[in-house]
């Protein structure tokens, strides 16, 4: 208790030196949270671009789909399942049905080949805003025999708003499928293949034109965070045992993305260990300076018979209780500062680059709690590390010298 | 002012342990800028290099309407002459003609959309290293009639391996449709998977027998000396031969583009951080140095030495240990970068779990003369700007205040 006291104490008795302290250490943990909060943000940003255009972060299918794609390994769904799905976990936010299948499209004299997807307009809108790449007309609404198609693909076939468009393939079970579409607008997608591909048809429509009533190929599951995927999957998966349906999350789905961004992720991270290193070398130098200055304290203490031992002890509670508090306000304070920058907009060529490719441009940042904490974490122990210094300084002391300068 | 070096000199020798903190600080923070630039830089090059080099090339012809529409008779005018021409030209290393239409492959699983791309071998090989990405079976100068490689995820997706046929269906100059079944003789995998899931590849030769009478050409691929010549060879190219339009590698990848812009920003806003932190902690120590010689300091004050010398005593200090710290800092930071250049650094120990990496997992980097200048000159910049608070509190000191302290 005396210990506590006194260092208590000796922290407020040179209140310039444990400022100055503090704010190292809080300054270590705001570039350390910044930093990796960038990183993060950008990742998320990437995950989420692919995942709401591709996969969805989950994705149940019928088990033999993923063997063979065909619309004879789609599966019935309906209210009851949706709403099952909805109720094996709280952090679903959308469960969005699609029939996907690849078709002829015609005008009427040539043809090209066509990524057919039949959605719910109002859920898929709500899932990647698709509508916002609207570049002519409208999106249909549900139950009406209209289509939305690529720019692209409208472009190969001459196509435009009011006009009509032959869709020609093959249905479930090897029934002919074949259909007049208006086209009612037209969409510049984001993905470059999709605009030279896709074609958006309501649901309804869709599987009557594929002899697939009530029937889909996949149902996309978002999830509040990203990462939850696993603990949700687990869920789902649970709910859905006796069925024959089988649950994949975006990594199993896409596995060469992940590893692409295994890649973008071990950067920063060597960049971090980087950026610990400066941030090491800065606080040594302060931590270093202080116990200069107080190694005529420290002589006078020992001199008068304080044992080395418990002096080492107060000096240990005293950067204890310092780190402690600079890492906690290190933590708010990179949190209200990282609310104030995000997102960091681009702009010139970063900016047009983005653009064109049908991004937002900005790098958004991320506020994973875990990150906060665990970048907090690691600085505090770079803190302790340093602080090891005066500790084993106070061990070796020569009295009589430190006494004298 | 002899006087004051030899009394800045003197102080730096007089705490060598406070001395050699500071130059240790900035000897660091310029060995983590130029390394944490030189790694990114590093990085960047390589995605770039493996694209041009497998697939994309420094720039391309088509015919202006090709890449929009993908028919197969929207072929190269004057393709001959364009093919002596760019023999003629020292800036061109090599070049590639192919002969590429949109069609479907059709297995018994499904059916899907693909570019088919007919390839001249010879030529191919010459300029592009796409044949390293074969992960299976043969390429495709292998003897089977008709053959094709197509993308190990296509193959999976339709179920398909070597040895299996498809067949593919295009429409020949004439607008008619064509079906063909070709024999798959290897699986590839590039660095993008929509690139595998969308691209067969067939000969050359094999294909234009299927779409017309007489050569034709949709793309050539060319490889220059120096990347720099992309654009002003693009520019020749599309006034000598108004019915073709020639494009650079950034015109025809805006992936790459972004790839290259964003990793751009990305280096900036990292140094910016990195450097701060140095920056913080070179104030800090400056900082805490100025509190264990106010008594020094009163001392000067009070027998007489005015204020500005004082201050100039104090930044002559930063200044020779800041010259001292670069010399040191620099000639680290090339020995290092000169060391990883060569031998690459493995990421692999970055990587999270056991998770396997792509391609390019090794990194060699690089950095331009240019951005070593401009490293150095920030680093010099902030430890001066850092030190110039620390000597503005010195100066104000109140000499009988600081002469009574400890």
């Amino acid at each position: 208790m005396t210990y506590l006291k006194l260092a208590w104490r000796n922290i407020w008795r040179n209140r310039r030196r444990t400022l100055i302290t503090i704010s190292a250490i809080v300054f270590a943990v705001l570039a350390a949270i910044v930093m990796q909060s960038m990183n993060r943000g950008s990742y998320e940003v990437m995950i989420d671009r692919m995942v709401n255009f591709n996969t969805g972060h989950l994705q149940i299918q019928d088990y033999r789909y993923d063997g063979e794609a065909s619309l004879d390994n789609a599966f019935h769904y309906d209210e009851t399942l949706r709403g099952r799905i909805l109720n094996a976990d709280p952090r679903i936010t959308r469960v969005v049905p699609r029939v996907e299948t690849f078709m002829l499209a015609a005008n009427d004299v040539s043809t090209r080949g066509a990524a057919v997807f039949g959605v719910d307009p109002e859920k898929e809108q709500a899932f990647n805003q698709i509508g916002n790449y609207l570049a002519d007309g409208r999106f249909p609404e549900a139950g009406e025999q209209t289509a939305v198609m690529g720019k692209g693909l409208a472009d190969r076939l001459q196509l435009g708003v009011g006009d009509t468009l032959a869709l020609i393939g093959q249905g479930r079970f090897g029934m002919s499928a074949s259909g007049l579409f208006e086209i009612a607008g037209i969409i510049d997608h984001p993905i470059r293949d999709m605009n030279n591909s896709a074609v958006y048809l309501p649901i309804q429509a869709a599987q009557e034109l594929l002899s697939a009533e009530d029937h889909i190929t996949g149902l996309l599951i978002s999830v509040q965070q990203e990462r939850h995927t696993g603990a949700v999957a687990a869920s789902v998966r649970n709910e859905l045992e006796a069925e024959e349906l089988v649950i994949f999350t975006w990594p199993e789905l896409m596995p060469e993305l992940l590893e692409l961004m295994e890649m973008d992720l071990a950067m920063p991270r060597l960049l971090t260990l980087v950026l610990y290193v400066v941030i090491g070398f800065g606080f040594f130098g302060t931590v270093l300076t202080m116990t200069m200055e107080r190694l005529r304290e420290f002589g006078v203490l020992l001199s008068v018979g304080m044992k080395r031992i418990s002096l080492s002890f107060v000096v240990f509670i005293e950067t204890l209780i310092i780190s402690a508090m600079a890492v906690a306000f290190g933590i708010t304070l990179s949190w209200v500062l990282l609310k104030l920058i995000d997102p960091i907009s681009l702009s010139g060529d970063a900016a047009q680059a983005v653009i064109d490719m049908g991004f937002e441009p900005i790098i958004p940042m991320s506020f994973a709690p875990d990150q906060f904490f665990i970048q907090g974490f690691y600085v505090f122990l770079i803190a302790m590390a340093v602080f090891l210094f005066p500790l084993v300084k106070i061990l070796k002391l020569n009295i009589l010298e430190a006494a004298r300068s | 002012m002899k006087t004051l070096i030899a009394l800045s000199w003197r102080n730096i020798w007089r705490h060598p342990a406070r001395s050699s903190v500071l130059l240790a600080a900035i000897i660091v923070g310029l060995w983590a800028g130029v390394v944490a630039v030189g790694m990114v830089n590093g990085l960047m090059q390589q995605r770039i290099d493996y694209l041009i080099e497998s697939e994309i090339t420094h720039a391309q012809v088509h015919h202006p309407e090709f890449l929009a529409e993908g028919y197969s008779w929207l072929d190269i005018p004057d393709h001959d002459e364009i093919v002596s021409w760019l023999e003629n030209d020292e800036r061109v290393v090599s070049f590639s003609s192919r002969t590429i239409t949109d069609g479907m492959v059709q297995s018994p699983v499904k059916t899907s959309g693909v570019r088919i791309r007919g390839i001249d071998m010879a030529s191919e090989t010459r300029t592009t290293n796409f044949h390293e990405n074969l992960v299976e079976g043969e390429y495709l100068d292998s003897e089977i009639r008709n053959a094709a490689i197509i993308g190990e995820r296509l193959a999976s997706e339709h179920n398909m391996e070597v040895g299996n046929r498809v067949v593919l269906t295009f429409e020949d100059i004439n607008n008619e449709l064509i079906s063909a079944s070709f024999n798959i003789v290897g699986l590839f995998r590039s660095a993008s998977v929509d690139y595998d899931e969308r691209n067969v590849f067939v000969r050359a030769d094999d294909f234009i027998d299927l779409l017309s009478d007489q050569p034709v050409y949709h793309e050539i691929g060319i490889m220059l000396s120096d990347e720099e010549f992309a654009a002003p060879l693009v520019d020749e190219l599309n006034s000598a031969f108004p019915g073709i339009k020639a494009q650079t590698w950034r015109q025809l990848s805006p992936e790459l583009s972004m790839l290259v812009e964003l990793g751009g920003v990305m280096v900036i806003l990292i140094t910016m951080i990195i450097m701060l932190a140095l920056a913080f902690g070179i104030l800090n120590t400056m900082l805490m140095a100025l509190f264990e010689r106010m008594r020094e300091i009163g001392m000067l004050l009070s027998i007489g030495m005015s204020r500005r010398r004082v201050f100039g005593m104090i930044m002559l200090e930063a200044f020779i240990l800041t010259i001292a710290g670069a010399v040191v800092g620099m000639s680290l930071a090339t020995l290092s970068i000169n060391y990883f250049s060569d031998a690459g650094l493995n990421l692999e120990m970055f990587a999270e779990g056991a998770a396997q990496l792509g391609w390019d997992h090794i990194i060699y980097p690089t950095l331009s003369i240019a951005e070593y200048a401009v490293i150095l000159a920030v680093v010099v910049m902030i430890t001066l700007l850092a030190s110039v608070y620390p000597a503005i509190k010195g100066i104000r000191i109140n000499p009988l205040e600081a002469a009574r302290d400890a």
